[in-house]
C-alpha cells in the first residue's frame, strides 16, 4: 500500500470521527426535543432533519455547495472572516455530518422516548433541576442508544460520496476519501488504485458491522 | 406531626374524586377498593398529576391552589415520592440511590437511614439484584434522604412477601417515630392502616366516605 | 434564471454519468441515434438535433459527460452509436470497440481561462495564474479529463505547472470546472473557450490561441455495440457537412487542424 493510499484511508477515517464529533451535541439535543416536547412546526423539523436521508447525496450536496460558496448565504459571512468551506477538508467533515445526522436522530430519539418519564419524575421529586435529570438520569439510560445513533452516523460518514465530491471535489491529499478516490481513480483509469481503495473500504466496513453487531448483542 | 389541609377534586374522563382532608396527623393512610383514585391523590399531593382544582397545603406550605394559580413544581415541593413500582434508578447502585436527593436543610443522617432501614449491607450493591424487599427499603431511604417534609408512599407492602412485611412496617414506624418524617401512604390492606396510621381516610364512589382514627374507619373484618 | 440553468446542467451531467452505461436502446430500423458526446459538445448538439430529425425524422439521443467517462461506459459496452471525445487518448482507449475506418477528427477548440463575474480581470498570459491572489485554479482532473490534460499539457509547456499544481482543483468534467468558478469556489479555471459563452456567472480572462496552445483533437467515430450503426453514419456525415460546420463555428469551435510534424 503506498503513501498516497494510506494517506487517503488515514484522511477519511478522521474526517468520519470529526464529522461524527460535530453532529453528536446537535443530533442529541434535537433528538431530545423532538422526543419529550410537543411545540408548533414540530413535524416541519421532523422533516427537514430527515431530508439528507430521503434526497439524493448530490442534491444535498448541491444544496450545501450553495449555501457555503461566496454568494451563498453562510458562504458569504465566513468569507468575511476569511473562513472559505468549500473544497477544503472542511467541506467533507461537514457534508459527512449533515448525512449523518438524520441517523444519528432517529436512534437517539427512538432511546430517549425509551426513558420512561417517571424516572425523570422521581428525579424531580428527589429535587433535582431538569439539567440533572437530563444529565443523571435521561442521558445515562439513553445512553446505549445514543451510542449506536452515532456510530451508525459514523459509517454513514465514512462512505458517503455524493454529497462529499460535490461540496468537497476530489483534491488529492486533501479532499480524497476513499469513496470519492474509488470513484476519481476508476474515472480516469487508474484501476490498481481503485482496487486498494476498495480492499480498504470493505475491510473498514466489515470492522463496522462486526463491532456494531457485538455492541447490539451485548445490549 | 404534619398539618395537612387537602381539599381538590381529581378528573380523568368519566372518573372525578373530591377529595377534602382537612387533620394535623403523624401517619395517614389512604384506603379504598382499587381504581378508588388513591394513588392519583398521592401523585396530585407530589405534583404529578394536576388536580382540576382546589388546595394543596402541608404545614403550611401551599403546594397548589387553583384559585391564585398557585402549582409548585415537583422539584420544589419537598415530597418524598414512594410509588408502587419503587423506580431505583436501573443504572446507578444502592449508595448512588439513595444519595441522589440533594435538597438542602432537614436532612436525616445517613448513617442513622443506613441503620433504620438496614441497608449497611447493600449499599454497594447493584440495583438488578435486590429482592422486592430490599428495593423497598431502599427506595424509602432515597426518598428521605432528600429531606421532605412529607413522605408519600403507594402501597409500600405491596412489593414484599408476607413473612418480610413485617420489616417494612418496623420501618415505617421508625420513619414516622425517630425521624419524625410524616407519612401519607396508600393501602388496600386493613391491617396495615391500623399498624402504623394514626389517621385513615376511606375513599370510594368519588369521594371521602369516611375520615378518622384508623379504628373507627375500618370496615369490620 | 442561468444561474438556475447552471445547476440543472451540473445535476444532468451527474445524471448522465451515472445512466449512460444502461443507455441501451431498443433496436429500430431509423430509430433513434445515441450519441456519447464530449460534455463541451452539448449545446451545439442541442443545436443541430432538431435539424437533424427534421431532415431525416431520426431522433438523436445525446449522452454527454466527460469523455473519459463516456469511453469507459463504451468500454464496459455501453451501446452508443456514435462516440466524439474531446481528446485522441480517449478514443485511443476504445480502439478495440469502434470501427477504426469511420473513425475521423471532427473539430478543434482552444483553451480558456474563466474567472467568477464578481471579480473580473483580463489576464495577458497563463502566467497571470501565478499571482498569490489565485488561490484556486479549477480544471478537469488532468489524469485523464481531455481539458485537464491539455490544460496541464500547456501549463508545462510553459514551465507553470510545478508552482501552479498545489492550487490545481481537479474536476470530474470540464464543466464542473466551469461550475466551480461560476459559485465562487474557485479563483480560476482553464476550460475551453466554447463552455465560457454557457456560462452565466464567468467571464472569459483570456483565451489562448490555437497556434500557443497544445493541439485539440475531438475525434469521432462509430461505435461497434450501437444498435443502429447506420444512423450513426448518417449523423455524422450530416456533422461534416458546411451547414453544421457553420453552427459549430458559431458556437466557438475550431475546424480540426491537422498533426503537426
Amino acid at each position: 500500500m503506498n503513501a498516497e493510499i494510506r494517506d487517503i484511508a488515514i484522511f477519511t477515517t478522521l474526517a468520519a470521527l470529526a464529522a461524527t464529533a460535530v453532529m453528536l451535541v446537535p443530533g442529541v439535543a434535537v433528538a431530545w426535543v423532538l422526543a419529550r416536547r410537543q411545540f408548533p412546526g414540530k413535524s416541519l423539523v421532523e422533516t427537514v432533519v430527515s431530508l439528507p436521508l430521503v434526497m439524493p447525496p448530490v442534491a444535498t450536496g448541491l444544496l450545501l455547495l450553495w449555501l457555503f460558496s461566496r454568494r451563498g448565504p453562510a458562504g458569504a459571512l465566513l468569507a468575511r472572516a476569511g473562513i472559505e468551506i468549500v473544497f477544503t477538508p472542511a467541506a467533507v467533515v461537514i457534508a459527512m455530518a449533515v448525512m449523518g445526522l438524520p441517523l444519528l436522530v432517529r436512534t437517539a430519539r427512538a432511546g430517549f422516548e425509551q426513558v420512561t418519564r417517571r424516572y425523570e419524575q422521581i428525579a424531580e421529586t428527589l429535587g433535582a433541576g431538569p439539567w440533572r435529570v437530563f444529565s443523571t438520569v435521561t442521558l445515562p439510560l439513553a445512553a446505549r442508544n445514543i451510542l449506536a445513533g452515532a456510530m451508525l452516523g459514523f459509517s454513514r460518514a465514512l462512505g458517503e460520496f455524493g454529497a462529499t465530491i460535490v461540496v468537497a471535489g476530489s483534491i488529492p491529499g486533501r479532499t480524497r476519501t476513499l469513496a470519492v478516490g474509488i470513484y476519481s481513480f476508476t474515472e480516469t483509469g487508474q484501476d490498481r488504485q481503485a482496487a486498494m481503495l476498495l480492499v480498504i473500504s470493505v475491510s473498514i466496513a466489515f470492522v463496522a458491522v462486526l463491532a456494531s453487531n457485538r455492541l447490539a448483542r451485548d445490549a | 406531626m404534619a398539618a395537612f389541609e387537602l381539599d381538590f377534586t381529581l378528573q380523568q374522563g368519566e372518573f372525578t374524586l373530591d377529595f377534602i382532608v382537612h387533620v394535623e396527623a403523624r401517619a395517614l393512610a389512604l384506603f379504598g377498593p382499587s381504581g378508588s383514585g388513591k394513588t392519583s391523590a398521592l401523585e396530585a399531593i407530589a405534583g404529578l398529576r394536576a388536580p382540576r382544582r382546589g388546595r394543596i397545603v402541608v404545614n403550611g406550605h401551599v403546594l397548589y391552589e387553583s384559585d391564585r394559580h398557585i402549582n409548585t413544581p415537583v422539584r420544589h415541593r419537598r415530597t418524598g415520592y414512594v410509588p408502587q413500582d419503587i423506580l431505583l434508578f436501573p443504572h446507578l447502585n444502592v449508595r448512588e440511590n439513595v444519595t441522589y436527593g440533594r435538597r438542602e436543610g432537614n436532612r436525616p443522617d445517613l448513617h442513622v437511614l443506613v441503620d433504620l432501614l438496614e441497608l449497611s449491607a447493600l449499599m454497594d450493591r447493584r440495583v438488578a439484584s435486590l429482592s422486592g424487599g430490599e428495593r423497598q427499603r431502599v427506595a424509602m431511604a432515597r426518598a428521605l434522604y432528600s429531606g421532605p417534609d412529607v413522605l408519600l408512599l403507594d402501597e409500600p407492602l405491596a412489593a414484599v412477601d408476607l413473612p418480610r412485611r413485617r420489616r417494612i412496617v418496623d420501618a415505617l414506624l421508625g420513619i414516622r417515630d425517630e425521624l419524625s418524617v410524616p407519612l401519607i401512604y396508600v393501602t388496600h390492606l386493613p391491617e396495615e392502616a391500623l399498624t402504623v396510621a394514626d389517621w385513615a381516610v376511606l375513599i370510594d364512589n368519588g369521594r371521602i366516605a369516611a375520615s378518622g382514627p384508623p379504628r373507627d374507619v375500618m370496615p369490620a373484618d | 434564471m442561468v444561474r438556475v440553468r447552471r445547476w440543472i446542467l451540473l445535476a444532468a451531467a451527474f445524471t448522465a454519468v451515472s445512466l449512460g452505461a444502461r443507455a441501451q436502446v431498443r433496436a429500430r430500423s431509423s430509430g433513434p441515434v445515441v450519441v456519447s458526446a464530449a460534455v463541451s459538445l452539448t449545446e451545439v448538439l442541442q443545436q443541430l438535433a432538431p435539424i437533424y430529425q427534421k431532415r431525416t425524422g431520426d431522433r438523436v439521443v445525446l449522452n454527454v459527460g466527460s469523455s473519459n467517462t463516456l469511453a469507459r461506459q463504451i468500454a464496459f459496452g455501453a451501446g452508443a452509436d456514435l462516440f466524439i471525445s474531446a481528446d485522441e487518448a480517449q478514443m485511443n482507449a476504445v480502439a478495440a470497440q469502434i470501427d477504426p475506418g469511420s473513425r475521423v477528427d471532427l473539430l478543434s477548440n482552444q483553451l480558456a481561462i474563466a474567472v467568477p463575474d464578481d471579480r473580473p480581470r483580463t489576464m495577458a498570459s497563463a502566467r497571470d495564474l501565478l499571482d498569490p491572489a489565485i488561490r484556486r485554479i479549477a480544471i478537469g482532473d488532468p489524469a485523464a479529463v481531455p481539458a485537464g490534460v491539455y490544460a496541464k499539457q500547456y501549463l508545462q509547456s510553459l514551465g507553470i505547472w510545478p508552482d501552479l499544481e498545489k492550487k490545481v482543483i481537479p474536476s470530474a468534467s470540464v464543466r464542473l470546472a466551469l461550475a466551480a468558478v461560476e459559485s465562487g469556489a474557485a479563483d480560476a479555471a482553464i476550460v475551453y473557450h466554447t463552455d465560457v459563452a454557457t456560462a452565466g456567472h464567468a467571464r472569459e480572462a483570456l483565451i489562448i490561441p490555437a497556434s500557443d496552445g497544445p493541439r485539440i483533437v475531438y475525434p469521432a467515430a462509430i461505435v461497434r455495440a450501437g444498435k443502429n450503426p447506420d444512423g450513426g453514419r448518417r449523423l455524422l456525415a450530416f456533422l461534416r457537412t458546411a451547414e453544421a460546420t457553420a453552427v459549430f463555428i458559431r458556437a466557438g469551435f475550431l475546424p480540426p487542424i491537422a498533426a503537426r510534424n
